[in-house]
Parts: structure tokens; C-alpha cells; sequence
């Protein structure tokens, strides 16, 4: 009797239904809450976690903000004994090294990853595939040590001299290939990281790639396309977001990269050229080198500044590429 | 007999021509000796269940095969009188020659006016008002000009699926082939989109000869002047549609239009 009063009393036939199945069974809701429930708690977990990292790396900075204040970044004099701190050397390091990765690894993932879908024979697809991951397995402290011991020496006997004697004679851009060649510098560790984000980016391109629907390719080349034209203009529009994806994903490790950039970059604070040829440093080699024996107080302080600018660097860096990917999605009109 | 004496008589004026052609997906043979005209401004209808080899003979036509390894055609397959299966043959060009349509609309990642322009863009150097006007022309034969005209800058992806579909049938005469394939272009349509595109059909005919692939044998019987029904990868009977529908000669085709079977 109550039950078909409360029927009465509900809104509509679909509602009905809804309590109904309710009724019957009774474990399905209860699961579904909890795992709701359960899913969302992890959720949210991430979040706390990286809002107390942001929080404690700020507390921890906090004498060497109050300090410098803005100045932090752009003064390059780093001298400990004189308790004197400047960001401008390792934030330089970390985004020249990061920019040159990136300009150096997109193409050759790009090629990789067309040659890998489309032009590639089908038997040599899988063991060139499982290559080039591989790569990504390859510790990078011995990245590291391959670049000092091995890339470097030859860097500067060959590549660094002809560098100089070609690009360094043009103008504008001359001045960043300028100088002694010395193997070890920013262009080394640009050159290494490449090397190391490869395989990340290449893998994803690869990935999206072979997502695109064999029918929209086969439409294009129903055309009469070649397959350069299909890729440039079909598969890789088609394919934007997932391609940036993975350039983010390789500029993320690049930036974040410690071991094999500490090898490589030289680990001075001085700035005195353009010249990519120099030694420098970046964030990261800054932190792996000095951590251990910084006193506690400011010197502590400005390493923990530090982080906290790199932090703030890749959050900018997300920021910026969801920002293209949306004006890129507003070009297309989807 | 008679109206296959007529579908004889008119082999000899085809513009496209199976003879004793055959087709592998590796080793596995998937065309059985196939014999079969195509009429120029004709459309042809290949009916037949799932797996007989309808589509895989379609797409001959243009060496979509090309694409994969491991399939590969022999025999004689003659447009104007040139073998196509000459490895010698300029695919691209080819490709220019016989436009196609997919099951599914497959717009590209561009705007309504670049969806059209690209494969014109690839064999010719347009001016731009000879581009805009070539761009007009085919929307209007592909009876979406008046639907899209005031947005040709916006998404090909953000129509519906119907037009969709005949801004590929746009795209595919752009380039101003001789022969349109579509592999069955209303599979994934509603009747009323449906019924729009048989209507483009039946007027593009007049310039373009049409094959046409479908699983919907009244479909087959309203739009197409010759049928060709197969099975198991053989061609079992080719004929004029109203003979193939009205007097079937033999008996596997009858069953299968019928209902019997398929």
C-alpha cells in the first residue's frame, strides 16, 4: 500500500524506474558510491599533495624571497660565501638546454614516427620500434656519462669548429655559435637531452598516428595524394593535440632532466656570452651539485628558490600548451 | 535472353573492363576471375552478402590495394582501353581520374572550403577566384552549396553526418574525375540524408560514371542501370538492374534478391 502511494507521488515514468531498479538491487548503488567515493578521494589526493609540495617549497624559500624579492632572477652573481644568490644562470641554462632539445627532437621524432607508420617495410616496423624505446630505457647517468667521456671530446674536435666556421660566420645567429670549442656547454646538453627525449616523443607521435582512421587516410590518398601530403596535411592536423601531447611530455623530461645535464653542462655560474658553445648551468645540476653542502639558511633557501621556479617554469609550460592546443582547436573551427 | 544480349552489345562501348581478373590478400585468393563492364555515365551497383568481394572489387579501381603489401591484383583491368594494373601506371594521376566515397563521411581536419580545394590543390594551380569558383561548382553539383555558402571558413567536421558525406561526394568531383566509387555511401546515414544522396545520384550520372557498392539491394534497384550481384568472390550475374531484379537467370541471384538468403 505505502509502496504504491510513493509510486503515485513520483514525477515521471523514468524517475519510476530509477527507484525501482534502486530497490531491487540495492549492493549495485551502495558499490557504485563507494567507489565514487573512493576514486574521487584519490582525486582529490593528487591535488593536496601538489598543493603541499608548492606550499612547503614556498616556506622553505621564503628567506631568500624575502631577500632578493624579484631580483632573484635576474641578478647572475651566485656566491655562496658572500650569501649572494641570482636565478638568471641556471633559469638561462635550463631553457636554452630545453629549447634546443626541442628544436633538435621534434623533426626527428616527426620522421621517425612517419617512417615508422607509413614508409617503413612491415617486418623492420616492430624491431626499429622496440630500438628506438629502448632508448628511453637507457639510465641517464650513463647518457651522462656517454656525453662526457665520448660526445663531447668529439664534439669539440669536429662538430663545435665546423659549427663555428658555418653558422658562426652568419649574422644575428653568429654569436651563438662563437667561441672556444670545448665539447662541454649548453649546446652539448641541448644536443644530449635530444638524444634522451627521442624516444619519448617519437613513441607518442607514433602512437597518435596509427589512431588516424585508415578511411580518412585512404580518402586523401584517394585524391591522388602523395604520402607526404597525406601526413602534412591530414594525418598531422588530424592528429595536434596528441602530437603536442608528446612534445610536452619530452619538454617536460628536458626540463626536469638532472644526471645526464650535470655531466655535460659545464656547472659554472658565470654568464659572459651568448655563445652556446660556454659552459653554464641549469636548475637541476645547480640543485644536484650544491644541495648536499649548502649551509642551512640562505644558501638552503635560494637551492629550495630555486625548485620552485622550475616547478613554476613546467606549470607555465602546461599552461602555454593547453592555450595553443585551444586556439589551434578555435583555427580549425571544431 | 535479350536484355543480356543488350548488356553484350553495350560491354563493347565500356569504359572500364574486368577481364579475367583476379585478387589476393596475400595468399588467400579474394576475386575469382572476374569478367564485367563498367558503362561510362552509367551507374553500376555490385550487390552481394557480406565478404563476397564487392568492395575489395571496388577498390581495384582506383589501386587502393597499392596502399597494403601483401595484396595484389592480376588479369586485365582496362580504363579507356589502358591497363590499370601496369606497375608503370601513375597511381596519383589515376587516383585523379576516379574519385572515391567511404562508408563513413571522412572530412579532412580543415575548413568546409579546404576540405574541397586540397585535391584540387594537388593536380592544378588554380587562381584564386578560378579556385572559388571550381570550390562553388562542386558543392552545388553535390547539392550542399546553399546549406554551407555562408560558412565555407568553419570545420568540415562540424556538419552534420549527411552533409558530411556529400561534402566528400563534393570533394571527389572537384577534381573533376571521370568515375565516382562509393563504397557504400549511405551506410551510416539516416533515411532522409539517405535519400538525398541517391537523388545526387541519379543526377550526376550525366557526367560521371558511378559504381556503386551497397548492401541495400533496394538502394541497388532504385539508383543503378546495371547490376553486378557476386558471391564468394565470384561474379554470378551481371545484367541490366531490371532484368537482374525482374528476371534473374540464375538461381543464386534470385534467392538472394528475394530474401531467401544473404
Amino acid at each position: 500500500m505505502q509502496e504504491r502511494v510513493r509510486r503515485a507521488a513520483l514525477p515521471s515514468a523514468h524517475e519510476d524506474a530509477g527507484s525501482a531498479s534502486r530497490q531491487h538491487r540495492p549492493n549495485e548503488s551502495w558499490g557504485d558510491r563507494l567507489f565514487g567515493g573512493l576514486a574521487g578521494g584519490l582525486a582529490v589526493l593528487a591535488l593536496v599533495l601538489l598543493g603541499g609540495i608548492l606550499v612547503a617549497l614556498t616556506i622553505a624559500s621564503w628567506p631568500s624571497i624575502q631577500k632578493f624579492g624579484i631580483g632573484f632572477l635576474f641578478s647572475a652573481e651566485w656566491n655562496p660565501p658572500a650569501e649572494k644568490f641570482g636565478a638568471l644562470v641556471p633559469v638561462y641554462g635550463t631553457l636554452v638546454t630545453s629549447a634546443i632539445a626541442l628544436i633538435l627532437a621534434v623533426p626527428v621524432s616527426l620522421g621517425i614516427a612517419i617512417f615508422l607508420t607509413e614508409l617503413s617495410p612491415v617486418w623492420l616496423r616492430r624491431p626499429l620500434g622496440t630500438a628506438i624505446e629502448l632508448l628511453a630505457a637507457i639510465p641517464s647517468i650513463v647518457y651522462g656519462m656517454w656525453g662526457l667521456l665520448v660526445f663531447a671530446p668529439l664534439f669539440a674536435q669536429h662538430i663545435e669548429p665546423a659549427l663555428a666556421s658555418t653558422l658562426g660566420k652568419l649574422p644575428l645567429v653568429g654569436a651563438l655559435f662563437d667561441g672556444p670549442p670545448l665539447g662541454i656547454g649548453l649546446l652539448c646538453a641541448g644536443i644530449i637531452l635530444a638524444v634522451m627525449i627521442v624516444p619519448y616523443i617519437s613513441a607518442v607521435m607514433r602512437d597518435v598516428f596509427e589512431l588516424t582512421p585508415a578511411m580518412l587516410k585512404e580518402s586523401a590518398y584517394g585524391l591522388g595524394s602523395t604520402t607526404w601530403e597525406v601526413m602534412w596535411s591530414v594525418v598531422i592536423p588530424y592528429t595536434r593535440n596528441g602530437l603536442i601531447g608528446g612534445i610536452m611530455l619530452g619538454l617536460g623530461r628536458a626540463l626536469g632532466e638532472t644526471m645526464a645535464v650535470t655531466f655535460v653542462i659545464g656547472n659554472t655560474n658565470f654568464l659572459s656570452s651568448p655563445s652556446l658553445f660556454l659552459p653554464g648551468n641549469s636548475i637541476t645540476s645547480a640543485l644536484a651539485n650544491e644541495f648536499a653542502e649548502a649551509d642551512p639558511g640562505l644558501h638552503t633557501s635560494a637551492l629550495m628558490e630555486l625548485g620552485l621556479i622550475l616547478f613554476l617554469i613546467t606549470l607555465v609550460v602546461l599552461m602555454f600548451s593547453r592555450l595553443l592546443l585551444a586556439r589551434l582547436n578555435r583555427a580549425a573551427g571544431a | 535472353m535479350e536484355p543480356h544480349n543488350e548488356a553484350v552489345a553495350a560491354a563493347q562501348q565500356a569504359q572500364i573492363e574486368f577481364r579475367n581478373f583476379n585478387f589476393y590478400y596475400g595468399d588467400y585468393h579474394a576475386l575469382r576471375n572476374i569478367n564485367l563492364p563498367i558503362h561510362r555515365c552509367r551507374v553500376t551497383a555490385f550487390i552481394g552478402p557480406s565478404g563476397c568481394g564487392k568492395s575489395t572489387l571496388l577498390r581495384t579501381i582506383n589501386r587502393m590495394y597499392d596502399l597494403y603489401p601483401n595484396q595484389r591484383a592480376d588479369g586485365e583491368l582496362l580504363m579507356n582501353g589502358r591497363n590499370l594494373l601496369d606497375p608503370k601506371m601513375d597511381v596519383a594521376a589515376l587516383r585523379a581520374r576516379v574519385g572515391m566515397v567511404f562508408q563513413k563521411p571522412t572530412p579532412f581536419p580543415m575548413s568546409i572550403y579546404d576540405n574541397i580545394a586540397f585535391g584540387v590543390r594537388l593536380h592544378e594551380r588554380l587562381s584564386r577566384g578560378d579556385m572559388e569558383a571550381r570550390v562553388e561548382w562542386a558543392l552545388r553539383k553535390a547539392a550542399l552549396w546553399d546549406e554551407v555558402k555562408s560558412k565555407l571558413k568553419a570545420s568540415g567536421t562540424s556538419l552534420s553526418g549527411g552533409q558530411q558525406q556529400r561534402l566528400c561526394i563534393a570533394r571527389g568531383i572537384a577534381v573533376k574525375p571521370e568515375v565516382l566509387l562509393l563504397d557504400e555511401p549511405t551506410s551510416a546515414l539516416d533515411p532522409i540524408s539517405t535519400g538525398r544522396i541517391e537523388e545526387l545520384i541519379d543526377e550526376l550520372k550525366s557526367e560521371f560514371t558511378i559504381v556503386i557498392v551497397t548492401h541495400n539491394m533496394q538502394q541497388a534497384a532504385r539508383i543503378s542501370d546495371y547490376t553486378a550481384y557476386m558471391y564468394l568472390g565470384e561474379l554470378i550475374e551481371f545484367g541490366v538492374t531490371d532484368s537482374i531484379f525482374l528476371k534473374p537467370q540464375r538461381p543464386e541471384t534470385e534467392r538472394y534478391i528475394t530474401g531467401r538468403f544473404g
